[in-house]
């Protein structure tokens, strides 16, 4: 037992060390595109934690595995079976519990995160998105004028109100995280916030056809005073909804 | 001897032929309706549907009910058929079980192969940006036909080895219903060949998942896939039906469930599954199957402003009786996987198995839990929003006996005295990919954190992840190890370690390749990408993923290879080899057609490695 001991000390240490340089890789590896809405800070939050886990869990698995093949490799002419047990209750109920308490620790940090991601605004920008194979069509409510390109104002809570022509869609900017898909029949919503300025790709990420690599969109993100030239008129604001 | 005595052959000519009596019998409907005598759609469909039954009459698979209709004695014919050479009952309708498994692993092996060159078909397509050898139409038609095939293949795998080791491992005689097993067996047949040609008339763009409306309106192909779903599924139905009777009714006597060899708890928990769920795919695609042939609105919104008579139907309605059963599909490929983990892992470690009931029960929670987790896969689909919070701490929950079955088996290996051979590298290298695939889970089951990761190449790489470890590398682990046992002979070790050591960091690098353009923003079902993603870096990461798919195709051929030459030139390997206390190696290499010459007497436990005692013995002639 007491040769075990010394080898749960060097496991510890040896998950410790790996859980950093794993975090740094994915870190390093996993390049995501630059957050440029107010709801990618929450969401990148709760990515990096799931990172830290991932990095923890991985090691930990890793390292007993590695550790126990050279430890308990059969050596040259070893002819005798391995220590004879069945298990362990204590240790069974704990790697049941401790995830469990875990997995409903992030379940209530996700859920905070998404009721504030996806929080109504007081003074959102409503704007009309259609898909249809495969194009889009932007336009503002009560205004005639539609656009194949859509133009945000900056650091304006937006809402999206999408509508499908014929099959099902996705509104997906990487940048500003957030995605929704668009159904016919129905209208969809995807609230975000537009926090730099400067020209982004809209993308289609529900397979809808032929050329559903090609349904994508310029998204320009422009100050509000550029935004009212744009559609040559007063911007909406959501009163309801 | 000639072609015709070959059930397969005369399988696929009855499929011919019901196929045309399908198209005759609606050309004969609709002139009797005074309609325009050919429409493709509802021909094509008839006929796939007659074409199946066609098929299982054709290889005879139905005869034996029909004779009793008629009143005809059936007595169960043992061993090779008369007058024809011994190989040819592995080409037809044969009730014994351990070849009902063979040809199971077989034509999975075979389905594996068709579906790996589509992958490397359209992954050569995405080695480099922008559009290269591949037809838009094609490129789609190949995505959801690499994953159907999989899928028809990871069925056939697991009803391989079921089917030829559950028997064997509860010492029974054959499964509880041989000619339903059989019956099963050549479900698949006509199924596959339907979503095969299902290519050659139109095929399918809309993805394996092939929601409506996109599939609801795309080529003929549709119903030919459709149909093809629907005889692998009855496949699936009638086989857990059949396993799940054995395994409750035909073990011997002292051999309590907790008793039984683990891998037998696995398939028990996957064939509840596959009894329950299954039903929900048929249904979702018979309905857009009525849709397109019949006008059905299920799934059809109809115009802006529809009423009742123009259709009011619900896209989202269609994913959630898919996810009904697709999201638990994915629990029953790879529990028998992570049973065989579980079932190998003593052998090579020469000791029990930590935590057996644990482990067991975790196959049931899994099973369970994956009832009331579909909807993740519909986190931006524009369902009630409340889903959304529900759907993930269910998700979530998943991640706990999957996390038990994880540090079980490292408590198996601690203490061990471990061996490596090519079966025990292949279950360490599926616990290594399994863990990926598990790792990249929750940071998908957390909506904001899917939010960015939904429909992209992360998703792929968590996807094929939890695939490779749960299936495709126990599978291999479990041809290896039980290789010797089905032929008699060893397999060449040296190839197998090679096979080893080239798939294992080859899968590595391209599930993590995948997670890693996803996150870049890589969509997936795409057959061009922007190459200034990921600072430009995208495309090298493409590139290492497509050589590293062509660098597992190659393993898996290297290892087909091995298990053709060494069946012929193997060392004889005995009939225990690896030292396993299971049933199934305490009789003769290759096991005699009856396998058990006298009943089973259940004396220990199945792991109990370092105890004198034997797991099973045998009774003695005349012995009760």
């Amino acid at each position: 037992m007491q040769n075990n001991t010394r080898h749960f000390a060097a496991i510890g240490v040896l998950v410790v060390i790996f859980t950093f340089v794993i975090f740094w890789i994915l870190d390093a590896v996993l390049k995501f595109p630059v957050a440029a809405s107010v709801q990618a800070g929450p969401i990148d939050a709760l990515i990096q934690g799931h990172l830290w886990v991932i990095a923890f869990l991985f090691s930990l698995v890793v390292v007993i595995m590695v550790y126990s093949l050279f430890l308990f490799r059969r050596r040259e002419g070893d002819n005798e079976e391995g220590e004879y047990f069945h298990g362990n209750t204590t240790l069974e109920i704990l790697w049941t519990v401790l995830p469990m308490i875990v997995v409903i620790a992030f379940g209530y940090w996700a859920t905070t995160t998404l009721s504030e991601i996806t929080q109504r605004q007081d003074n959102e920008v409503i704007v009309n998105a259609e898909g249809y194979q495969w194009g889009w069509n932007f336009s503002l409510p009560n205004s005639d004028a539609i656009t194949q390109e859509l133009v945000l104002p900056v650091d304006t809570p937006i809402r999206m109100d999408m509508t499908s022509k014929d099959v099902l869609h996705n509104f997906w900017v990487p940048e500003f995280r957030v995605k929704q898909d668009i159904v016919p029949g129905r209208t969809t919503y995807l609230r975000f916030t537009p926090t730099t300025e400067g020209e982004y790709t809209l993308i289609c990420s529900e397979l809808c056809g032929l050329n559903h690599t090609g349904m994508i969109a310029t998204v320009r993100v422009v100050s509000q005073d550029e935004f009212a030239a744009f559609w040559n008129q007063d911007v909406q604001t959501a009163s309801s909804k | 001897m000639s072609l015709f005595s070959l059930g397969l052959v005369r399988a696929i000519v009855g499929q011919i032929l019901g196929m045309l009596t399908g198209m005759a019998t609606t050309i004969l409907i609709r002139v009797m309706l005074g309609l325009p005598a050919w429409a493709a759609e509802p021909a094509w469909t008839v006929g796939a549907l007659f074409s199946i039954i066609g098929a299982l009459w054709g290889v005879g698979a139905l005869s034996d009910w029909a004779k009793w209709m008629k009143g005809e004695e059936t007595p169960m014919h043992h061993g090779p058929p008369e007058g024809k050479p011994a190989w040819t009952r592995y080409f037809g309708v044969d009730y014994n079980h351990k070849v009902i498994g063979i040809q199971y692993t077989v034509w999975g092996i075979f389905l594996l192969l068709v579906g790996g060159t589509m992958a490397l078909i359209f992954r050569t397509e995405l080695a480099e940006s922008g559009r290269q050898f591949l037809s838009l139409e094609l490129y789609n038609n190949f995505i959801g036909m690499h994953g159907f095939i999989m899928i028809f293949a990871i069925l056939l795998g697991i009803g391989g080895m079921a089917n030829y080791l559950v028997p064997l491992m509860l010492g029974a005689e054959d499964m509880a219903f041989p000619r339903l097993n059989a019956l099963g067996f050549w479900f698949n047949v006509p199924g596959s060949l339907l979503l095969l040609t299902s290519l050659f008339i139109g095929g399918w763009d809309a993805g394996w998942t092939a929601y409506p409306p996109l599939s609801a309106r795309g080529p003929i192909g549709y119903q030919l896939f459709f149909l093809g779903v629907f005889a692998v599924g009855l496949s699936s139905i009638v086989g857990s039906l059949n396993l799940l009777v054995t395994i409750l009714q035909m073990r011997p006597k002292g051999m309590s469930l907790f008793k039984m060899p683990i891998f037998c708890w696995a398939v028990f928990a996957t064939s509840l599954i596959q009894l329950t769920a299954t039903q929900l795919i048929g249904l979702s695609f018979l309905m857009v199957s009525t849709q397109r042939a019949l006008g059905m609105g299920f799934f059809d919104p109809g115009p802006v402003g529809a009423t009742l008579m123009t259709g009011l139907g619900d896209p989202i309605l269609f994913q959630h009786l898919f996810w009904f059963y697709s999201h638990p599909a994915v629990y029953i490929f790879i529990l028998p996987g992570l049973g065989i983990i579980s079932e190998l892992l003593p052998v090579f470690s020469r000791k029990p198995l930590f935590g057996y009931k644990w482990i067991a029960l975790s196959s049931l929670a899994i099973a369970i839990v994956g009832f009331i987790v579909w909807g993740h896969h519909m986190f931006t689909s524009g369902y009630a929003p409340v889903l959304r919070y529900a759907f993930m701490y269910s998700t979530l929950l998943v991640a706990v006996p999957t996390g038990v079955k994880f540090f079980s088996w490292l408590g198996t290996l601690w203490g061990g005295k471990l061996t490596f051979e090519t079966p025990m590298l292949f279950v360490l290298g599926a616990i290594s990919v399994f863990l990926i695939g598990g790792l990249s889970g929750p940071i998908l089951g957390t909506v904001p954190s899917d939010l960015p990761l939904h429909d992209t190449y992360f998703v792929v790489g968590h996807f094929h992840a939890t695939m490779f470890g749960g299936f495709v590398f126990p599978f291999f682990a479990a041809l290896y190890f039980w290789f010797p046992k089905v032929t008699g002979r060893m397999y060449n070790e040296t190839l197998g370690k090679i096979h080893f050591a080239i798939m294992t960091p080859a899968f590595w690098v391209q599930t993590l390749g995948q997670m890693g353009v996803g996150v870049m923003g890589m969509r997936r079902r795409i057959a061009d990408y922007d190459p200034t993603l990921g600072g430009g870096s995208i495309e090298a990461w493409h590139l290492a993923i497509t050589i590293a798919g062509f660098l597992i195709g190659f393993g898996v051929l290297l290892m087909i290879w091995n298990f053709f030459q060494s069946a012929e030139v193997g060392v004889l390997a005995g009939d225990n080899p690896w030292r396993s206390r299971s049933p199934e190696w305490q009789i003769p290499s290759p096991i005699p057609e009856h396998s058990f010459a006298s009943p089973l007497i259940v004396r220990g436990e199945p792991y109990d490695y370092g105890l004198p005692e034997p797991y099973v013995a045998f009774a003695a002639a005349g012995d009760d």
